[in-house]
């Protein structure tokens, strides 16, 4: 039913698009992420990017490009492992990686010498790009499918198929958006997101653009919030325990409008705007205007077209205590802008009460203004049990490790 | 056009991955494609004359090593392609790549006669999808996006149907919803003006 909801959305968004050619023939409609792209003004043949599938060798990497605060040193924490993504890490110290078009899950662990080892534990998958671990158990989630893998760092070499739980979650089938980003909450639950199946179009709010928890079984669905279009980041605040949620805006509205998002859940099930507003801004080519003082603001704008992604507060002590409760957030970079705009790593400064006082860069150097070329798209952070940051860089297939000294 | 948005417009054309130092050799690539005989069924000069069975010559290097790495992983089912690529490194899928770009691109021996109603109402589905915007308006592909210009119709049909019915897709999910409930004779229309477009190097 819904599927049938968007081939109509999309095939009315075509005959209003080029009237005169789809009155002679059977309508073809745009493509879900380039509906809204007529009329934007913005240049005809931007399109979005792809990672490199292939390895890139050590001293191909970008890491000498890498600016960082007085104090960090960025290394090489891992290589080789093409379009490597979402982290996660596992009670012996496993660093989990998903991805996307490459469809494989890597493990990386530390050798006796401090380098590490790299295996990529599974593969065919679906764009396996949801990744925790729970209780010693990696959760897994491609498009429409979800494995558990018991035990897992007992078993890194031999994984096996894992425990299907699919039909528990039950999550849309769509893969447009499709793919997930899932973290533990410190209630035990698994939060993730559903994305919206098109740029913006009319959808059920029920089903999509959506941060919604599970029991780890799959049971007991519960929206957290809805209005979100599309979020590959979320963290718990280490002392308020609210969900903190990065959000995707939409594309072809302009090469300022809107920006990406930083999201507070206050409350759970509330309604955060999408697909009608963002912050005050009322998208005109919402199904519907609505006032946009109905729904909760975001937290911070994090800029236009920067797909904002992965995102962590930082829990650590190596870090300085300016650093404390702030959160880290990886700016993968736009490719629906003629100026590129992200490919780094910026720090949302927050004060006492949460309010967020101002966004800071930390990593830098990705993005070549004068050429408008980029050496690399950060999509994750995660926090080290010693306090060093690692920083998923997916179009050349890295892990870097960011650490302080005085 | 003002030279403000020229500049903007010619910056964000270039825009993209600056890719470090080129790996590929295609050399190499030519000598595993003689080995593991690509050309019995691409095609001695990468031109195929089989149905179905694309031609390669001139396809961004991107585009094939991104095609290599989904039949490996068996991403892409399309047989005898996911046998026949296990066991080649990223190296060899890269020199294979490099090779099967330098080739000229042309178009088959055995290409259809053009009909005129039918090029015409291929092109103007292929101007109302947009079909331009990624592969470029003269359908020579770029990066991961394929050339189209000159390639097989029989092919194109093919795998427009194959995307239209989820049974492929690419780095991406774009063509899935780009094709999405597009009948027969559109793709035929579209599959038959791309096949007449000139085959130019870039």
């Amino acid at each position: 039913m819904v599927r049938t909801r968007f081939a109509a959305a999309g095939l009315l968004a075509a005959l209003c698009l080029a009237p005169a050619v789809q009155a002679q023939q059977p309508a073809a409609p745009a493509p879900a992420w380039a509906i809204g792209r007529e009329g934007s003004g913005m240049a005809a043949t931007l399109a979005p990017h792809a990672p490199r599938l292939t390895v890139t060798p050590r001293e191909q990497l970008p890491l000498s490009a890498i600016r960082l605060p007085q104090g960090f040193t960025a290394e090489i924490y891992a290589h080789g492992i093409p379009g490597a993504r979402m982290m996660a890490e596992g009670p012996n110290g496993t660093i989990f990686a998903g991805s996307r078009t490459i469809g494989r899950v890597y493990a990386i662990t530390r050798n006796p010498d401090g380098t590490t080892r790299t295996r990529t534990l599974l593969q065919g998958l679906n764009q396996p790009n949801g990744i925790a671990v729970m209780d010693g158990n990696l959760y897994v989630i491609a498009i429409n499918r979800v494995l558990r893998f018991d035990n897992i760092e007992q078993n890194l070499d031999n994984p096996g198929s894992g425990t299907d739980l699919t039909a528990a979650f039950a999550l849309p089938t769509e893969e447009h958006h499709g793919w997930k980003f899932v973290t533990p909450g410190p209630d035990g639950r698994l939060y993730m997101n559903v994305g919206v199946p098109c740029n913006v179009c009319d959808f059920d709010r029920d089903r999509f653009a959506l941060l919604v928890s599970f029991r780890p079984d799959g049971s007991d669905r519960r929206i957290e919030a809805r209005g979100i279009r599309n979020s590959v980041g979320m963290d718990h605040h280490p002392q308020t325990r609210e969900l903190w949620a990065t959000n995707n805006g939409r594309d072809w509205a302009g090469n300022d409008i809107p920006n990406d998002t930083l999201h507070r859940v206050r409350r759970s099930g509330e309604d955060h705007g999408f697909p009608f507003c963002v912050g005050d801004w009322a998208d005109p080519g919402a199904p519907a205007q609505r006032n946009c003082s109905e729904f909760a603001q975001p937290a911070a704008l994090l800029g236009p077209h920067v797909a904002a992604l992965g995102m962590r507060f930082y829990t650590g002590t190596m870090f300085p205590e300016a650093y404390r409760n702030q959160i880290f957030i990886a700016r993968r970079g736009s490719w629906n802008r003629e100026r590129l705009n992200g490919y780094d790593v910026v720090v949302a400064k927050l004060d006492a009460q949460g309010n967020v006082t101002g966004i800071e860069p930390f990593l830098e150097g990705f993005r070549d203004e004068a050429n408008q070329r980029f050496l690399g798209r950060p999509v994750d952070v995660h926090v080290m049990r010693d306090g060093s940051l690692l920083v998923a860089e997916e179009q050349y297939g890295a892990i870097y490790r960011i650490t302080y000294r005085q | 056009m003002t030279f403000l948005r020229s500049a903007l417009l010619a910056a964000a054309l270039a825009a993209g991955a600056l890719t470090p130092a080129a790996a590929q050799d295609a050399a190499r690539g030519a000598a595993l494609a003689e080995a593991r005989n690509c050309a019995g069924c691409h095609g001695a000069a990468g031109i195929s004359e089989l149905e179905k069975i694309p031609s390669l010559a001139g396809q961004p290097a991107e585009f094939i090593t991104l095609q290599m790495i989904l039949f490996r992983e068996n991403l892409r089912q399309a047989e005898p392609m996911n046998q026949l690529s296990q066991g080649l490194t990223d190296q060899q899928v890269e020199d294979l790549a490099a090779h099967f770009a330098a080739l000229a691109p042309a178009p088959p021996p055995d290409l259809a006669p053009r009909d005129a109603a039918l090029a015409e109402r291929g092109q103007q589905l292929s101007a109302s999808m947009n079909c331009g915007v990624c592969h470029l308006p003269d359908y020579r592909g770029r990066n991961q996006i394929p050339r189209i210009a000159a390639q097989r119709e029989d092919f194109l049909r093919h795998t427009l149907a194959q995307y239209r019915d989820s049974q492929r897709r690419g780095t991406d999910t774009n063509m899935n919803a780009v094709m999405y409930g597009v009948p027969d004779d559109a793709i035929a229309a579209l599959a038959h003006y791309l096949a007449h477009q000139p085959a130019r190097a870039e």
